[in-house]
């Protein structure tokens, strides 16, 4: 019984499977959301990145300056990218007292409605009865979160989380001492997803989530191409980043 | 992943052979994790406590807080009585409102208390016990060598997995098992350490056996209201990362058995702390829908003469389970809460349900309209004003 059970717990260990990203949608606008270029002046709250290093035994081992570096790349590429698009991007202030549980509150809501889109609608196997709709993405926050954007003249809330473990050395040896015996090892973790608010109204207006995004994020290229990947098919206009084409 | 060690309640054998802990190259940190201003110094460390900072920023803005400056600076001063006062200022304290018997403490410094277990504790020594075993981790680095040990496990297990066969699986079963191991030693350490630390506090140290003693209780009771099979206290279960309340306890007496006897309990500080909260906590535990383990609860509270905060309370643990003969029992204990206390407003709202359900709908409206009468501005003020007419 125990050894079943070892054997059971060894082989999620071993494996990290692969994601089920393959059969899934991306991103998704709400129908008839046009933003105009060169208007916009977005709010962007504190982006929520984690990078560190994937053991051999497929355990997360953050790292402090990864991280720190991922945070002035990524914002550095994310001004750049936003500027071509003609839009202003403004960094929110951190509020203090009741004003900072409203922002807590609202980003732990925005990470579960951008969760559940990610799994009751662009998982087409999962979708909802009322997610079938072609063409349909109506997914809020509610009215609510106008107050998050009082004072600060801003139209669009934007959220950006990334989750980067690369492989170690150790974890890449295993990879292909597992091919020989023909055992699949995943090496690296690679999720990203970025979303914009309507501020007066609360609706979610786009959402990209890749849960296999490229680009590495300690560098600045490799940030400007992870950025380009977390804003194709932002809504404006096509994004021009010759990085964000193709290739993971 | 969420780093941090915690104090939870669970079952917990003594491990295996293997220690993948020993690969792993130690360097000596020159500063406690509590001295002013410290920075965590090796990658390990570094990466930890920016999980812990992260999750910290969030906590801290957390609409589950109760931020209550008399209550925060009492269970605060207990911690710094308790482990000295350089040793405390490194530590920042959350009070989360959540109705079970749990703190934790992370690696920087960030130590959560449940109001749960502020509820279920009975004093002051009780309270410095739990926060000192919480500090010792802490001041041992109890995360960072539990997160180094599971790496060095899992890669073990990673390559014995792999390569298969008899000695593998042994292998494997061996840092699998190491993985709870290491944890419960862990535990053990901080549970000793900070039974030194309130002895040298001056509180009661056998107050600490109690507190497992009591949780096993309540565990019992809670599984035999639910029909469940109450936990096992004399085996471990493999992957328990606590030794198991029993352990605890008997380890626990055992130290206090060789201290001298005596020491501070605390008892009316920690109750003129308290009092004002419990009826709010009360409150909490109520909505757990855990009818044994209440009345367990409550009976441990009611242990030294029953208010009338934990009549109505037990009251409303009866009405809320609406059986017809617990809405008489019900009725009974709201009526003995409003002997205590004539005021008590709540308590004629429940006897007036309770009563109106009963079949007795005269008394119990005369019940509602002393509720009315007493609380205009109610909330549910018009609902019930509904029944009346």
């Amino acid at each position: 019984m125990i050894k079943l059970w070892a054997a059971v717990v060894g082989f999620a260990a071993i494996l990290a499977a692969p994601s089920a990203a393959m059969a899934q949608e991306k991103s998704a606008v709400r129908p008839g959301f046009v933003l105009k270029p060169g208007s916009a002046k977005i709010l962007l709250f504190r982006p929520k990145i984690s990078v560190g290093a994937q053991s051999t035994g497929g355990m997360f081992e953050p790292n402090a300056d990864w991280t720190a570096q991922a945070r002035e790349n990524l914002s550095a590429a994310l001004d750049e990218a936003q500027a071509h698009l003609g839009n202003r991007v403004v960094a929110a202030a951190e509020p203090v007292g009741p004003a900072a549980q409203t922002l807590a509150a609202y980003q732990s809501l925005f990470s579960v409605v951008a969760e559940s889109v990610i799994e009751y609608q662009f998982f087409k196997g999962n979708r909802l009865p009322t997610k079938k709709r072609k063409g349909e993405f109506d997914w809020t926050v509610g009215p609510g979160v106008a107050a998050l954007g009082q004072g600060t003249g801003c139209d669009y809330a934007l959220f950006l989380v990334t989750d980067d473990h690369y492989g170690s050395t150790g974890r890449k040896v295993l990879q292909v001492f597992a091919a020989l015996a023909r055992v699949p090892v995943a090496v690296g973790v690679h999720k990203g997803f970025a979303g914009l608010i309507d501020l007066r109204t609360g609706d979610l207006v786009w959402l990209n989530a890749d849960l296999q995004m490229g680009g590495d994020v300690r560098s600045q290229a490799g940030a400007a191409k992870r950025m380009g990947q977390l804003l194709a098919d932002f809504p404006g206009r096509p994004i021009v980043t010759e990085s964000s084409s193709e290739g993971k | 992943m969420r780093i941090g060690r915690s104090l939870a309640i669970a079952a917990g054998v003594a491990g295996s052979a293997l220690t993948p802990s020993a690969l792993i190259a130690e360097t000596k940190p020159t500063l406690p994790p509590y001295a002013g201003a410290y920075e965590p110094q090796t990658v390990d460390e570094r990466g930890v406590w920016m999980q812990a900072d992260e999750d910290e920023r969030g906590l801290r803005d957390s609409q589950f807080l109760i931020n209550d400056p008399a209550l925060s600076a009492y269970v605060r001063a207990v911690l710094c009585r308790t482990v000295g006062a350089d040793r405390c200022r490194g530590v920042r304290l959350y009070i989360e409102r959540v109705p079970a018997f749990n703190a934790t403490m992370a690696p920087n410094g960030t130590l959560r208390v449940w109001t749960g277990m502020l509820l279920r504790l009975r004093n002051e020594a009780e309270l410095a016990a739990v926060l000192a075993h919480e500090f010792a981790h802490f001041e041992r680095r109890h995360s960072l060598a539990e997160y180094r040990h599971n790496r060095g496990a899992t890669d073990v297990m990673a390559w014995a997995g792999l390569i298969g066969g008899a000695v593998s699986s042994t292998v494997f079963n061996a840092a699998l098992l190491s993985i709870p191991a290491f944890s419960r030693a862990e535990e053990t350490e901080a549970d000793m350490l900070s039974a030194r630390y309130i002895a040298a506090a001056g509180y009661d140290v056998r107050c600490f056996a109690d507190v497992w003693a009591r949780l096993m209780d309540e565990a019992d009771a809670t599984a035999l209201g639910r029909h469940q099979r109450s936990r096992r206290y004399d085996r471990v279960a493999f992957f328990a990362s606590h030794p198991t309340n029993l352990d605890r306890a008997i380890y626990l007496r055992d130290f206090a058995a060789r201290q001298p006897i005596g020491g501070d309990t605390g008892q009316d500080a920690w109750s003129a702390a308290l009092t004002p909260w419990r009826a709010g906590l009360l409150a909490d535990q109520l909505k757990l829908n855990d009818f044994g383990g209440t009345e367990y609860v409550l009976g441990q509270l009611g242990a030294d003469g029953w208010s009338e905060d934990l009549l109505f309370a037990r009251a409303e643990l009866y009405r809320t389970r609406g059986n017809p003969r617990d809405l008489v029992t019900a009725a009974n204990l709201y009526r003995q809460a409003i002997a205590i206390d004539p005021a008590h407003v709540d308590s004629y709202r429940g006897l007036g349900l309770a009563l109106i359900r009963s079949g007795d709908a005269e008394s119990g409206r005369a019940a509602l309209r002393r509720y009315l009468y007493l609380a205009p501005g109610a909330d549910d003020a018009s609902m019930l004003a509904s029944l009346l007419s």
